[in-house]
């Protein structure tokens, strides 16, 4: 079966900094994979190369069987990426919700605005996934009056609510109190269980080891080392990836 | 000091007698300051009534005349705002733009207008387009001529309103498929927007009284031009100003209050 994301020999330059090094990597449908690695080793502009919110310099990434070329500014090159968007849900570190729309609001947004859904439609679709998260009963809420952890699952709930192949969550957990972790966690690892093709980015090294099928490891902008959890957590090659594991214990 | 009974059996901690004391400070200079204005408002009342002659035969007359300018004071000011908000947003999206003639013509407005005096911009629309074959009402002239002024002064308001709205928020956008222009239209503007409405309320409430520069053309009969107009006829000026600084003033109060109001509301921040 094709893979669902296949990135090929791609690069990215910030200026001179040069950021992805010839990174090429295939995630089959319905896999969990866990990107970890220090932080400036360009995990977030990887994820982020993949639905356009960083334009890759070189290289080939293609969701789904639609392929993107970097490095075009034609009409055609946006239509693709927007359809590569339509693809992929984002979850955010900083959850990034619409203060100024209900919770409801922001999760019927992405439907009615972009796909043109009808309303009813869109708020049954978006209640459906509220209900997943367990915040229904928020639904009327504004995203201030949330803790933490209520508005990345709302982020989650509406990321899922545009019906994506492919959910990328750029760590999810590291802008809540510890004692919020646990619900974001438990709400991510249903939707794998659902069967979702995930990419994470996270610094979990716990759910990394208990839900992900296949962690990578990044380092300068490259993919170092990539297998299954009990490979990289218990038998890790590099000794990059060794000092990655050590120094974060298994939190579960 | 003197502690009442009530106070003893409960006694008070350290934190709420503190709390009390600067309660009671705050409310000391908020009493005093109003008896202030009160004795100030008193003196100028005296002052008018007293030494200083005022016909009030001559106010009595001409006070509704002068008040039916309020009208148009309040009309020049209404279209005057629309233009200028929707100038400034136009003058604020084109300082974000990457395109040169669009960077361009925002920047070449914007110093173009504060590099001139309002006045010679009012006279300009009044006086020197006739010579180019284009006459304008008085109302017009004014109209144009505020807008296009406080549109140039009030794109700095947008522009901070449009940098107010995080990089996430677009992002986030984006992420879900939005085009550059939905972005815009659904995520930052309506908080770009948001944050702008207490200054430009400012604005809107300074603009009522620069409204009474369009007097000079002499065809638009708001209030400084009917002050004017009755003072130097009776030669009562000062009667005449009086009135119309008390109405200037009354209705700046008035949108001052609405205003605050607006504001609280908006500081409640619910959203
Ligand atoms: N927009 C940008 N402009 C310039 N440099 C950038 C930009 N975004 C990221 N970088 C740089 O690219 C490198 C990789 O950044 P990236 O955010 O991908 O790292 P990361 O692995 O996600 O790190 P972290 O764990 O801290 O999130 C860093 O050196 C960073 O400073
Ligand atoms: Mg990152």
């Amino acid at each position: 079966m094709a893979p669902i994301i296949s990135i090929s020999k791609l690069d990215k330059y910030f200026g001179r900094l040069h950021v992805l090094k010839n990174v090429s990597l295939e995630v089959p449908e319905k896999q969990v994979v866990c990107l970890i690695g220090r932080s400036g080793s360009g995990k977030s502009t990887l994820l982020r190369c993949i639905n356009f919110l960083e334009e890759p310099s070189y290289g080939v990434v293609e969701v789904d069987g639609i392929a993107v070329q970097s490095g075009e500014k034609s009409k055609a090159h946006h239509q693709l990426i927007h359809a590569v968007r339509l693809k992929t849900g984002m979850v955010f570190q900083e959850f990034n919700l619409f203060p100024h729309m209900s919770v409801l609001e922001n999760v019927i947004e992405g439907p009615i605005t972009v796909k043109g859904m009808n309303k009813d439609q869109a708020i049954a679709l978006a209640e459906r996934n509220l209900e997943h998260v367990g915040l229904l009963f928020k639904k009327d809420e504004y995203p201030l009056r949330l803790s933490g952890g209520q508005k990345q699952r709302v982020a989650i709930a509406r990321a899922l609510t545009m019906e994506p192949r492919v959910m990328l969550f750029d760590e999810p957990t590291s802008a809540l109190d510890p004692e919020l972790i646990g619900e974001v966690l438990t709400v991510m690892k249903k939707v794998a269980d659902e069967g979702m093709t995930m990419l994470v980015v996270t610094h979990e090294m716990g759910f990394a080891h208990d839900v992900a099928d296949r962690v990578i490891v990044m380092a300068e902008g490259e993919l170092i080392e990539d297998g299954k959890p009990d490979a990289i957590f218990n038998h890790p090659k590099d000794p990059r990836t060794k000092a990655l594991v050590e120094r974060r214990p298994l939190s579960t | 000091m003197s502690i009442s009974v009530e106070e003893q059996s409960a006694p008070k901690s350290q934190a709420e007698l503190l709390y009390e004391a600067q309660l009671r400070k705050e409310r000391r200079f908020r009493v005093n300051v109003a008896i202030t204005w009160g004795i100030l408002l008193l003196i100028l009342v005296l002052l008018f009534s007293g030494p200083i002659k005022i016909d009030g035969e001559f106010v009595r007359k001409n006070m509704l005349y002068i008040a039916g300018g309020l009208w148009q004071t309040v009309l020049i000011s209404v279209l005057s705002i629309m233009l200028a908000i929707a100038l400034a947003l136009l003058a604020a999206l084109g300082r974000l733009s990457n395109i040169p003639p669009v960077y361009a013509l925002s920047t070449f407005y914007v110093s173009l207008i504060r590099g001139t005096p309002l006045y010679l911009q009012i006279f300009f629309f009044f006086l020197a387009l006739p010579q180019l074959g284009i006459q304008l009402s008085g109302l017009a002239s004014g109209v144009f001529a505020l807008g296009l002024n406080y549109g140039a002064y009030m794109s700095e308001i947008f522009r901070a309103g449009l940098a107010s709205v995080s990089k996430g928020q677009r992002e986030a956008a984006m992420a879900l498929g939005m085009t550059p222009g939905q972005t815009m239209k659904r995520v930052i503007l309506p908080q770009a927007l948001r944050f702008a409405i207490p200054p430009v309320g400012n604005e809107f409430i300074a603009m009522t009284k620069d409204s009474a520069l369009v007097s000079a053309t002499g065809f638009v009969h708001e209030l400084m031009w009917r002050a004017t107009k009755v003072g130097r006829a009776q030669f009562h000026n000062l009667e005449a100003l009086i009135m119309a600084a008390i109405f200037y003033w009354i209705m700046t109060l008035i949108l001052t209050f609405i205003q605050n109001k607006i504001e609280a509301r908006l500081a409640k921040g619910d959203r």
